[in-house]
């Protein structure tokens, strides 16, 4: 996987070039909508704890569980990007 | 004293970037490619007939992992508790506190606590010591480079957990044990049935194929969160510091080697706690769930 397969399309390697662009926005994309989550939950925990500080211990599990859970959305992309770039 | 340890442990850290740099001097024409990484060579080959049970790199690095976390065990938690705990035991009991309170009792019932808890203890503090172990820099690899006539392993970072095998045979053996487990203290009917939320009989013919299919996704979900997780931050860190010979110009290197540092303390601090932690609490869920259904 060379860094400048776009460079390489100006030589008439397309389908090089369209792999690439598939890679980027399946991360770009999936990292879109993942950044959009993971500030949701941090947000939400902000307000959680500021309203009733006692409860941070039990909410933290929480968090981490939701953090990873939309994190994960992002790989998905990845791998889903990776598949295209290398099998296709 | 803890200057001089500071000092000898990032001349250590930056062995590596010597070795690939005399590397990329002596055969010039080779390309820097991160995913080579990932090209597991056989050390010893061991076939089975189809199955190959070959030790490459990522098997070395699971057998040491293994290692490591056995003697975590035996060195931390089995000892004489005192009337005084030492820094030792403390520790020994922070660990069983995260596994106990945040990690087993989000999702075990109370009933199966003295079966599954040992289990997802265990895959916590093994997925962390080879989540960990990733990020030392250690003479695992496949380049050598050559000091008087000795071929020398370059220093160089590999996570087993990056590898989709290795994680999918863990996310497999939750798999198993939640299906398991739903059978065993359900029965075969009751649990099947309580896969299907309630819903009208109409909508059954939709959300029956989904509900069966999301039970094969949380195999793959829980896989691959872990496997892309540590295979992206180990790309990272290659990327960017490749990027100095990839480009060609040492001055590349005062941007990236600081990126790639910040990625690799992200990755220490923050991604291999939490994937540990993330793989043991579901699991724990998964098969609490499965004991316990909703309904």
């Amino acid at each position: 996987m060379s860094a400048l397969s776009i460079v390489g399309a100006v030589d008439g390697n397309v389908a090089d070039a369209g792999k690439a662009i598939a890679l980027a926005l399946g991360i770009g994309l999936g990292a879109l909508g993942a950044g959009v989550g993971i500030g949701n939950i941090f947000g939400s925990m902000i307000q959680a704890v500021a309203r009733q500080p006692e409860l941070r211990g039990e909410l933290q599990g929480i968090q981490w569980l939701g953090f990873a859970l939309t994190e994960a959305v992002v790989f998905y992309g990845l791998i889903g990007g990776l598949l295209a770039y290398v099998l296709v | 004293m803890k200057r001089a340890l500071a000092l000898a442990l990032g001349l250590f850290l930056a062995l590596p970037a010597v070795a690939l740099a005399a590397d990329t001097t002596t055969t010039p024409d080779k390309k820097f490619d991160p995913s080579e990484e990932w090209n597991l060579h056989e050390w010893i080959p061991i076939h089975l007939g189809p199955i190959n049970l070959s030790i490459t790199k990522a098997v070395a690095y699971l057998l040491l992992g293994a290692l490591l976390s056995i003697l975590l065990g035996v060195f931390l938690m089995r000892v004489k508790t005192g009337k005084d705990p030492d820094r030792k035991q403390a520790l020994g009991e922070i660990i069983y506190e995260i596994a106990r309170v945040q990690v087993a009792e989000q999702g075990l019932p109370t009933k199966a606590m003295r079966t599954w808890f040992p289990y997802c203890a265990s895959l916590m503090i093994f997925i962390w010591v080879v989540n960990m172990l990733g990020f030392i820099p250690l003479p695992l690899s496949d380049e050598k480079f050559h000091v008087a006539g000795v071929a020398i392993p370059t220093l160089a970072i590999f996570a087993a957990t990056s590898t989709l095998s290795v994680t999918l045979a863990l996310a497999f053996m939750t798999w198993m044990f939640t299906h398991i487990e739903g059978i065993r203290a359900n029965g075969v009917m009751r649990y099947l049935r309580s896969w299907i939320p309630e819903v009208p009989k109409a909508l059954y013919p939709l959300i029956i194929p989904l509900e069966i299919l999301g039970q094969f996704m949380r195999l793959i979900s829980l896989s691959v969160r872990l496997y892309a997780n540590m295979l992206a931050g180990h790309m990272l860190i290659l990327t960017f510091i490749g990027l100095i010979f990839v480009l060609g110009n040492l001055f590349v290197g005062i941007v990236a080697v600081p990126a790639a540092i910040a990625f690799y303390l992200f990755e220490v601090v923050i991604v291999v706690s939490i994937q540990a932690y993330i793989f043991a609490a579901l699991s724990a869920i998964y098969i609490g769930s499965a004991i316990e259904p909703e309904h």
